[in-house]
């Protein structure tokens, strides 16, 4: 057994309290819930004792005592040491049985709504959180400061409501209208939803009939001596008619689509709205080409197999070779490449003049040659 | 175009080595000219015969060789008359002796044919821009021999090579960047060896050849021979590309194996569009297909080696012995090696002692560089501490250093004769060590 807890905050019993404890706000605690303070009635006495609060000292007294006292006008509030001057407009009920939490859910609803900046007014995030913190420290201080703080940040919250009226007066009517908007599309949604459900029902109660209708169908075939024909007798068996007809005419839809591509976008698909359009997948690009594009694939000869030569075959078991990884298809190529490449070639045409070239190669590279010759020979006679 | 030949034409063979023969003969006679007037310019200006010591002969050269091109010494007019120069025909045949002496001296060695051909391309091409009159055939070869062996990773050590010889390296590594600049350092030479190869295989891979092997070898082997002598011997490497070289060869050890190629490898016929793969019915494609293995191409090509072919049989593996000859060396070689100790550069015959200079002129253009600097001693003494110890220079080295630097401070004064030669001594020294940096600052 665990030892005895010290009592903890639950609401004690109703008991007759002499005067009514007070938080360090001043405000009436919880227990005070049982008895006006004011009246000294208790809920004993009285089943119906409703609270009611003003907002400008938040003591609370049941109906009566509000009714008994401020009918015929502004009078100052009952509890002593409290003078502030209360009107029967005032008052109301409490949404919160704590009512320093009530007071401070008011302080808040009140800075709300003068400071009502949104993020999207604000340049960067580190602006919209200093705008929040500023606003906070504010709040603290009204909710939780002592008399001069609470003053202070008061006069503050004033000054700033009467400096940037038009601006707060703007801020809210465009959260009225975003309100607006979500509140509707909420409405138009639960709409769809509750269309859709009695879509469903209604399409239930077809598929029931339906299949009452051929149950009756099957027992007068059967009485007449004749069965239903197989195809009919599998779809009775099955659930979700309609849904896999559905789909079926999809199936269908979708394959008709494949053959005419132009009616593919209308026809059986689903579609959805107001979705922004994603990027198109990015065409896969082949292979890394290290060459860039350069084509090495001889033009003259063919590496095949039969080419080989004795002085080489000779190698092909030779350990030293073999072990290495050394491949003698790289002798081959290499020794066709050399054996073909430039033959082509005419050195005396394409310096003097580039016969059998492109006009505007020869240019290039005479002009090169000319001028690598010339400083070259420069070079060399310093 | 056949990708093929595209790629060829990529290569600094055809880009910066490949001319047509009158482009090359007016190439030499250029560099001839160019060096004759030099020479007889420098042969004027000196006082002294050009035998005496680089050091003293340079340094007043080098002072102020600029005055004296623009304005031809007085005095030199009545100086002793110029000496006869070398012709460019008589210059080819200097380098054609020098080449046969190169493929002569690898063959003793045993060097691999790439190495051999490579180290005869090298001084011939370093022999079409430079005269030979300028810088000496006799230590070019050795250098182009040594190089080719780096060029073709058959590297040889240098003190082998020296020993071989009976060289100093000093004289070697000397020419090493003038060969490379000659070269205008493209250093890949395209030979014709794997080519043959790759024809052989080829015509082997026909049907009616495989049962014919022996006489493949026979003509390859014959080719081969051809091909370690003839082209090189002329100027086939200039004028021809290696496959077109190798048809040559070929074909004068077996004419009918070369047509029979040629045959093979330019069948297309663009009437029946029969052969290769099935595309042949658009006309664009067998357009293209004419251009590369057609007829036409195929005349031409026949062309290219029939004119290679006649160039090559000029210089036929037989005429070795004629490089070889007593009688020919007698007269015809001696007379003009004779006749070129006579007309050679004196300021660029020696090496050796050019190398010095250069690297002297260099370290002092560093020295008045560093003057203007703001940084002033201080700062050019870090700089040579951080080109040293890119291979992390160590302890000696820094001494050395300290050394030159201390003596360079001097310099602006006046240094001493000998102590000069004692900075020298040093300094090259030095940059062999480390031998990066130094030959940027000498050149």
């Amino acid at each position: 057994m665990p030892p005895p807890r010290p009592p903890t905050s639950a609401p004690r019993p109703g008991g007759v309290t002499a005067a009514p404890s007070t938080t360090s706000d001043g405000l009436p605690t919880r227990d005070a819930d049982d008895m006006c303070p004011v009246c000294k009635t208790i809920r004993y006495l009285n089943r119906d004792m409703e609270f009611l609060v003003n907002p400008e000292c938040y003591h609370s007294m049941c109906t009566a005592c509000v009714n008994r006292l401020f009918d015929d006008g502004p009078k100052q509030c009952p509890y002593a040491g409290c003078r502030r001057t209360l009107r029967r407009k005032g008052f109301r009920a409490p949404f919160f049985g704590d009512l320093s939490v009530e007071r401070e859910v008011d302080i808040r609803r009140r800075v709300s709504q003068v400071f009502n900046q949104v993020e999207d007014d604000f340049q960067t995030l580190r602006d919209y959180n200093n705008y929040l913190q500023m606003v906070e420290d504010l709040t603290f201080d009204l909710v939780h400061g002592d008399e001069a703080t609470r003053h202070k940040a008061e006069s503050q919250l004033s000054a700033w409501e009467a400096e940037h009226r038009t601006e707060i007066e703007r801020n809210r009517r465009a959260g009225r209208e975003q309100d607006e908007q979500s509140r509707k599309r909420l409405a138009a949604e639960a709409a769809a939803a509750r269309q859709r459900r009695l879509d469903a029902i209604r399409e239930a109660e077809e598929e029931k009939l339906e299949k009452i209708k051929i149950k009756e169908m099957e027992i007068d075939s059967l009485e007449r001596g004749q069965p239903l024909p197989d195809s009919q007798r599998v779809q009775l068996k099955r659930r979700g008619n309609k849904a896999v007809e559905a789909v079926a005419n999809l199936a269908a839809n979708s394959s008709a689509a494949a053959a005419a591509m132009a009616t593919a976008d209308t026809v059986g698909k689903l579609s959805i709205r107001g979705l922004k359009e994603k990027k198109r997948e990015p065409r896969p690009e082949g292979p890394y080409d290290p060459f860039g594009g350069l084509d090495l694939t001889p033009s003259r000869y063919k590496i095949h197999g039969g080419l080989s030569h004795p002085n080489v075959d000779k190698y092909r078991s030779d350990k030293g070779h073999v072990t290495g990884g050394y491949s003698f298809d790289e002798y081959t190529s290499r020794a066709m490449f050399e054996a073909f490449a430039g033959l082509g070639v005419f050195i005396e045409d394409e310096k003097e003049v580039g016969v059998g070239l492109v006009a505007s190669e020869v240019v290039g590279m005479g002009a090169a040659l000319a001028a690598v010759g010339g400083d070259g020979v420069k070079m060399e006679l310093d | 175009m056949a990708t093929e030949d595209a790629r060829y034409r990529d290569s600094s063979q055809y880009r910066l080595w490949s001319f047509s023969p009158t482009q090359l003969s007016a190439l030499r006679d250029k560099t001839n000219a160019a060096a004759r007037a030099r020479i007889s310019e420098r042969l004027l200006s000196h006082p002294l015969p050009a035998s005496t010591t680089a050091a003293a002969t340079s340094k007043q050269d080098l002072s102020a060789p600029t005055s004296h091109a623009n304005t031809p010494d007085p005095d030199g007019n009545s100086t002793p008359a110029l000496p006869e120069f070398l012709t460019p025909a008589e210059e080819l045949t200097l380098v054609g002796y020098y080449t046969s002496e190169i493929l002569r001296a690898s063959e003793a060695l045993h060097y691999a044919d790439e190495i051999k051909a490579t180290a005869a391309m090298f001084l011939k091409r370093f022999y079409i821009t430079n005269s030979i009159m300028t810088y000496p055939p006799a230590e070019m070869f050795f250098v182009a021999l040594f190089f080719a062996c780096k060029v073709d990773t058959g590297h040889v050590n240098l003190a082998e090579y020296t020993k071989i010889f009976n060289k100093s390296a000093e004289e070697i590594l000397a020419g090493e960047f003038l060969l490379c600049q000659g070269l205008r350092f493209a250093f890949d030479v395209k030979h014709p060896y794997r080519a043959l190869r790759g024809a052989m295989m080829e015509l082997a891979s026909l049907e009616d050849m495989k049962r014919d092997l022996k006489r493949l070898d026979e003509a390859e082997a014959k080719a081969r021979r051809v091909l370690q002598f003839s082209p090189l011997m002329t100027d086939a490497y200039f004028h021809y590309t290696p496959s077109q070289i190798m048809l040559a060869a070929l074909s004068l050890a077996d004419r009918g194996l070369a047509e029979r190629l040629i045959q093979e490898t330019f069948h297309f016929v663009p009437m029946e569009g029969n052969e290769g793969d099935g595309g042949g019915g658009d006309g664009k494609g067998n357009e293209e297909k004419a251009r590369v293995i057609g007829s036409q191409i195929r005349d031409k090509v026949l062309g290219a080696i029939e004119g290679c072919r006649d160039m090559l049989s000029r210089e036929l593996p037989e005429r070795k012995e004629h490089w070889l000859n007593k009688q020919v060396i007698k007269t015809q070689i001696t007379p003009l090696r004779k006749k070129l100790l006579k007309c050679k550069d004196p300021e660029r015959w020696n090496l050796v002692e050019l190398q010095k200079v250069r690297r002297e002129q260099a370290a002092k253009k560093m020295d008045s560089d560093d003057e203007d600097d703001f940084g002033g001693r201080d700062g050019k003494k870090a700089k040579k501490e951080e080109d040293g110890d890119i291979f992390g220079g160590d302890l000696g080295h820094s001494a050395k250093k300290r050394k030159v630097s201390v003596k360079k401070e001097e310099d602006p004064f006046g240094g001493a004769m000998v102590k000069k030669e004692d900075l020298f001594g040093v300094k090259v020294k030095k940059e062999e060590d480390s031998s990066f940096g130094g030959f940027g600052g000498a050149l």
